[in-house]
């Protein structure tokens, strides 16, 4: 579109704006407000509401600011210099109000509302009407987390809107019309999308309210804090509400670089983990059983117990950029070991490296302005929302996007997939860059044409499935530099990225440096002193190690290997023989058993730091409280624990951390071909079924207990999403029971029956409530599955 | 219990693959649909949605917005009435009451016990020059007097069929429903 600058007025002021631009923008610009209630920056116009009517010279109506383009030399009055417009603004808020109820007393939006706010600046200043209002049944209930009050309503079409251009999940609508339209549902559905947060936010009125805050809060009582969500690797902007001590809501803010004005409802929903009674905020120590002590106590036993001993670290995907960086020159250089790793899936590989030693090879904005997008291995709404979102806004845009995946993802609606079975995905790959070539008139050979068209342009977008096998990944950077397309490979966990940059690793440094090259292990020497020089054991490796009483001490930071990685029964065993057990966390759970000692970390709200996007876009944390108790950063405790030993990190706080880390992390080149990665050898053809599992985004995870009312909303049962071609091979119906069975373990699950899943791969999500994917698990999230038909289970053996 | 029938869906499948987004086509099927229900329930909306790869929400909000749209059952014929204001000042609402009377209607019912009519009050029309006006199943019958009112009804109560101002008259109800769909022509 052609951009040339437009010259106007407005109230007489000359302004100059890009062509295109809406007058209430330009007005923005000259800093004059003009009253709005369905206008939204990142919403299409709609012209719904009639509140922001400006004068145009030479036209006879007034027109609405929010829908009217800017033209040469128009002359704009706003409710500033027209009377006629005061006027019509007054009238309209007069009207809007006539059957709004008298709600502001008890409202959730009172104190914070644009009518309140509206009505008081432009309106008419007292009530002419006496009559009876509309009364609705109130409040519906659109789902667990989301009610409506149709009485405070202006139809606005905010909430609507949203769910139509932007999440695409289509579950509200405005019903009927004239004075009986409103906004409504379908009988017997719930807005089961997990962005219906946004909607509350951008309703101008209180008739949308969020369950977790309904009659919690006035906004003078809360105090706010500007934060980054640390919940996944999206990095969203948000603002966190205090009340009394406690997080009570948590808002979108905007930022057009990251979020836009959009979070999704796991972050938005999931705050009350840190306040659970279940929560350890004292240090404790194995006497008895297991008491509290002073972090002196604690830190000087378990230096006690590290000194000379070997010593193995497991970290979970929550801590912040310092943390992992001081924890990774503790390992390195007081505790003396590579054997940590923050992973639970393993990359290897040059998509590794260069993640680790590049940021920022594809933001946000060049997925918003792509031409052409292949998302590989990555179910973007459930493990990246807000990328999703910016898919969906580039396709929205023209984009041409595909998805490689073993499932169909919510981009069904606006992109191609193509569906193969887990670790085949290397396969279809190379059949994409054979088709570069070779042409055709498949969908690897449509995939192929348009990243070959965009350049560029194009971009791919990697994920979790990919790290089930070094090549995969690399295969797909690989492809991505035939064409000249931007190539990510995208983190979940919102310190996934930050530790893989910080070499929690047991191979790779900060700044994806080798521990095995001599060169790149001497340059983070130079600062850090001598680094053992063998390779480290990846997460499996420590466990097996300390399953094998090679570890003296298991020290696990956030995690919980039980639960999180994919070999419960190793797990059982490492914790069982390892010498010695250091948990650091916010609580202990089933782990409390095995723990000799533990250390509790500040939550995320309740400290400063930052936290890395998949992008390598460092955001910041700020505290929107003080620690729990005793609690307090992860990055004083590695800190603290140094000391114990007698050693100085030279890391006393988070300005000392980034200093020494920035320059170990600015982006450097990596070599073209990665050398001691190739063990695993090339991807294999499996023949038999594959069961594979990812995490929903709304699962039992811990950060997500407590928040009954997400849960309720969009946790979904534990299922088996089975191909029809296999269902009718085994005659499993959809909806039926099945058993699944794998080398470590069978249960038996209800089937859903479709073509949303490659043939020959079964979809089980993982960390359910009632069924522990992990116990069927042997070491990997596929593993090869057999699959009968079963007769419902007794009602004790489902949760 | 599905509303369409194998017969129908493949009818609903052709109506889609006239429009280049199968969203356009959400009237003709809700025509359809009403064809078979006499008005569309919540099964046949659902249905549509379906077939469309919609969201129900997105098909009863266009089936709320338009009145032609039934959102309760109806009788084998629907008369509506325009009382709006040219109508009005023509006599539509005797015109109204004249066509409840005939229908055999109690007060606050829309559609009469014997499952023969169904009796609205419509907004304009757009035929104001013929105004006083009264649709029968979908056709306009102009300058309606109570008297000519209670006839139509009675002739319809015959299983006449009677000629509307213009053109043709559908059978019933539900033929014109076909025909609004799109599957059957108006003979
Ligand atoms: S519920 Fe709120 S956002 Fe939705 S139309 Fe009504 S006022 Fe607008
Ligand atoms: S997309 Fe990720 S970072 Fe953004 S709000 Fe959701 S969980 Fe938080
Ligand atoms: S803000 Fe312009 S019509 Fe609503
Ligand atoms: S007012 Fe009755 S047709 Fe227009």
């Amino acid at each position: 579109m052609s951009r040339e600058p437009v010259t106007l007025t407005i109230d007489g002021r000359e302004i100059t704006v890009p062509a295109g631009t809406l007058v209430i923008r330009a007005a923005e610009r000259l800093g004059i407000e003009i009253p709005r209630f369905c206008d939204h920056p990142f919403l299409a116009p709609a012209g719904a509401c009639r509140q922001c009517y400006v004068e145009i010279e030479g036209q006879a109506k007034l027109v609405t600011s929010c829908t009217t383009r800017v033209a040469p030399d128009m002359a704009v009055r706003t409710q500033v210099t027209s009377e006629l417009v005061r006027r019509a603004q007054a009238a309209n808020l007069e009207f809007l109000l006539l059957n709004h109820p008298l709600d502001c007393p008890v409202c959730d939006r009172g104190g914070e509302c644009p009518l309140q706010d509206q009505a008081l600046a432009f309106g008419p200043g007292e009530s002419r009407y006496i009559e009876p209002k509309r009364t609705y049944r109130k409040p519906i209930p659109l789902s667990p987390l989301v009610n409506l009050d149709r009485e405070r309503c202006v139809l606005c079409a905010r909430c609507t809107r949203f769910c139509d251009e932007i999440s695409g999940d289509r579950f509200i609508e405005l019903y009927d019309r004239g004075a009986g339209e409103r906004v409504s549902i379908a009988a017997g559905e719930d807005f089961r999308s997990p962005f219906s947060g946004n909607t509350i936010q951008i309703c101008p009125v209180g008739a949308l309210t969020a369950t977790p805050y309904r009659f919690v809060a006035r906004p003078f009582d809360l105090s706010s804090t500007d934060s980054t969500c640390a919940h996944c690797a999206a990095g969203c902007a948000i603002r966190v509400d205090v009340r009394r001590g406690k997080v009570v809501r948590v808002l979108a803010r905007d930022d057009v670089e990251v979020n836009d004005a959009w979070i999704c409802d796991k972050g938005r929903f999931a705050f009350a983990a840190p306040d659970r009674p279940e929560r350890v905020t004292t240090p404790l120590v194995r006497a008895r059983g297991l008491e509290p002590a002073s972090f002196q106590e604690v830190l000087g036993e378990i230096a006690a117990r590290c000194r000379g001993g070997r010593v193995g670290i497991l970290v979970g995907g929550r801590l912040a950029d310092e943390d992992a960086y001081a924890l990774s020159k503790l390992a390195r250089t007081v505790l003396g070991t590579n054997d940590l790793d923050h992973r639970r899936a393993f990359h290897g590989g040059r998509a590794e490296l260069l993640a680790a030693a590049r940021p920022m090879s594809v933001t946000y904005r060049d997925v918003e302005e792509a031409a052409a997008i292949l998302v590989v291995g990555l179910d973007a709404e459930q493990e990246l929302p807000i990328l999703h979102l910016r898919i969906r806004k580039a396709a929205r845009r023209g984009a041409r996007v595909f998805v490689l995946h073993a499932r169909r993802t919510r981009l069904h609606d606006l992109g191609e997939h193509l569906l193969v079975r887990p670790g085949h995905e290397a396969f279809a790959l190379e059949r994409i860059r054979e088709a570069l070539a070779a042409g055709g008139d498949g969908p690897e050979a449509r995939i192929a044409a348009a990243l070959a068209e965009a350049g560029e342009r194009a971009v791919v977008l990697a994920g979790p499935r990919l790290a089930e096998h070094p090549l995969a990944a690399d295969v797909a950077l690989g492809l991505a530099e035939r064409v000249g397309a931007r190539f990510a490979l995208c983190a979940r966990r919102a310190g996934d990225r930050g530790a893989l940059r910080a070499g929690v690793h047991p191979t790779l440094l900060p700044g994806g440096r080798r521990v095995t090259d001599d060169v790149e292990r001497g340059q983070v020497e130079a600062v850090w002193g001598p680094i053992p020089a063998e390779p480290g054991r990846d997460a499996m490796g420590i466990l097996r190690a300390a399953a094998g009483r090679e570890l003296d001490v298991l020290y696990l930071v956030g995690v919980d290997p039980l639960r999180d990685l994919p070999d419960p029964a190793l797990a059982r065993r490492a914790l069982a023989n390892a010498g010695y057990t250091v948990i650091q966390g916010l609580e202990l759970g089933e782990l409390e058993p095995y723990a000799d000692a533990f250390l509790p970390a500040a939550a995320a709200a309740e400290r400063d730091g930052r936290v890395t996007t998949w992008e390598g876009r460092p955001r910041p944390l700020r505290a929107a409280r003080a620690p729990l108790g005793l609690s307090r950063p992860d990055w004083e405790i590695f800190v603290g624990l140094a000391e114990a030993l007698g050693a100085d990190l030279g890391l006393g706080s988070l300005e000392a951390i980034r200093a020494e880390a920035e320059p170990l992390l600015a982006p450097r080149e990596v070599p073209v071909r990665s050398s001691a990665w190739g063990a695993a050898g090339p991807p294999q053809w499996i023949e038999e079924r594959v069961l594979f599992t990812y995490p929903l985004l709304v699962d039992e995870g811990r950060l997500l207990e407590g928040a009954t009312e997400l849960k309720a909303a969009l946790e979904e049962e534990p299922f088996a999403e089975i191909h029809r071609e296999d269902a009718e091979a085994l005659g499993v119906a959809d909806g039926g029971w099945v058993r699944v069975r794998t080398s470590a373990g069978d249960a038996v699950v209800r089937a859903r029956v479709g073509e949303t899943v490659a043939p020959g791969a079964v979809f089980v999500p993982f960390n359910q409530p009632g069924l522990p994917v992990a116990e069927l698990l042997a070491g990997r999230f596929t593993v090869g599955v057999h699959l009968e038909p079963a007769a419902e289970p007794a009602a004790e053996e489902v949760a | 219990m599905a509303v369409l029938t194998p017969e129908l869906r493949a009818q609903a499948e052709a109506i889609v693959a006239r429009y280049p987004r199968p969203r356009s086509a959400i009237l003709p099927l809700l025509y359809l649909v009403q064809s078979v229900e006499g008005w569309v329930s919540p099964e046949g909306l659902r249905e549509v949605a379906e077939l469309l790869g919609l969201r129900t929400a997105e098909v009863e909000a266009v089936a709320t917005f338009y009145t032609m749209i039934r959102p309760r059952p109806t009788g084998r014929h629907v008369v509506n009435v325009c009382t709006n204001l040219s109508c009005a000042l023509r006599g539509g609402r005797d015109v109204y009451a004249a066509a409840r009377e005939a229908a055999g209607l109690r007060p606050g019912e829309e559609s009469s016990a014997d499952g023969l009519f169904t009796v609205r009050e419509e907004e304009c029309l757009g035929a104001c020059d013929g105004a006083p006006v009264m649709q029968v199943d979908f056709a306009n019958h102009e300058r309606v007097t109570p008297e000519r009112a209670r006839e139509l009804l009675d002739a319809l109560r015959r299983g006449e069929v009677p000629a509307p101002s213009r053109g043709a008259a559908p059978r019933d109800f539900r033929h014109a429903c076909r025909i609004l769909a799109g599957v059957e022509d108006l003979a």
